[in-house]
């Protein structure tokens, strides 16, 4: 298993929607808005690297009013 | 009342400026040294250190303090010493870097009073300019609501009505009116509208150009300069 926290940065103030929204893709565990320069911390749980890097790049990013997002893999 | 403000900058200092006019007990917290420095050059009180953390606010005795402006431009910082703040009973206020936050602040953000965005009421200011010298923001009083002054000119096409007779849209109120050259007061029904009077309305932003076409016209910045050459002499 590979856990992962995906850092995601708005450009618009509905972070309700983004939350939900990001909490709909599979493979996303909790997501939380926050306070400060990020506005989502999204958790992820996956079998693999490969589908980190595919819940972020294609599910997270493409998810309509998300700048930009990054992302950290746990590695306890 | 006391205020503690977080963060020396643009923001900071001028905030800080305005409060002590106004008679008020100022300490400011700031990290960097050479601003530090410079407000302390200003005769005011500081404390040097970051404002996110607690053994630094520790020291500027936030229990004696009304209220807390988190008004650097870290939103880390701002938020963290808002919390602080908050435990010690502060009203506090914070400011955000990006316009879209605005509301992601102001409902999620529990320990933060108020939310401000520096820089649109800086815009609105610069939009004023441009439009010419007859209208001036005073207010900005929610996201699409605002305060402005008009003054009347020589084209405006209510000249010599009454109070009473101003029809202006329905997302606007009148709140003061002013006589050239006298103070603003309550806006009475009989009160005749000339040429250099002052009027105070509160709009929602899309009717801000009607009302402004109300009340003083189409007129150009030549008129709006001419005006100004008139009053200028008192």
């Amino acid at each position: 298993m590979v856990t992962a926290y995906v850092m995601v940065k708005a450009n618009t103030g509905e972070a309700d929607r983004l939350k939900s929204q990001i909490l709909d893709i599979g493979g996303v565990d909790d997501a939380h808005i926050v306070a400060g320069d990020v506005d989502i911390i999204a958790k992820v749980d996956v079998e693999s690297p490969a589908a980190v890097k595919e819940i972020a790049a294609d599910g997270i990013q493409h998810v309509a009013g998300v700048e930009d997002t990054q992302t950290y893999i746990a590695m306890d | 009342m006391r205020f503690v403000i977080i963060g020396a900058g643009r923001v900071g200092l001028r905030t800080a400026r305005v409060l002590r006019e106004e008679g008020h007990d100022v300490t400011i917290v700031e990290r960097d040294a050479n601003k530090a420095e410079r407000a302390r050059n200003d005769e005011f009180e500081v404390v040097e250190g970051d404002g996110a953390r607690e053994a630094v606010l520790d020291k500027v005795d936030l229990e004696s303090a009304d209220a807390l402006g988190a008004l650097t431009g870290d939103l880390n910082v701002n938020f963290a010493a808002c919390m602080v703040a908050k435990h010690f009973g502060c009203r506090t206020v914070l400011r955000i870097d990006e316009d879209y936050r605005e509301d992601i602040y102001r409902k999620f953000a529990s320990d933060v009073d108020e939310v401000v965005y520096p820089e649109r009421l800086g815009a609105i200011g610069a939009k004023n300019a441009l439009l010419g010298g007859n209208i001036r923001a005073i207010a900005d009083i929610a996201q699409n609501l605002q305060v402005v002054e008009l003054t009347i000119t020589d084209e405006s096409p209510v000249k010599g009505y009454s109070i009473s007779e101003l029809s202006i849209p329905a997302d606007a109120r009148i709140l003061a009116f002013g006589k050239r050259d006298e103070s603003m007061d309550i806006p009475l029904p009989d009160d005749s509208i000339g040429v250099g009077d002052r009027v105070a309305v509160l709009a929602d932003f899309d009717v801000l150009e009607d009302v402004r076409r109300i009340l003083v016209g189409d007129a150009s910045r030549g008129a709006a300069d001419e005006l100004t050459a008139n009053a200028g002499g008192n």
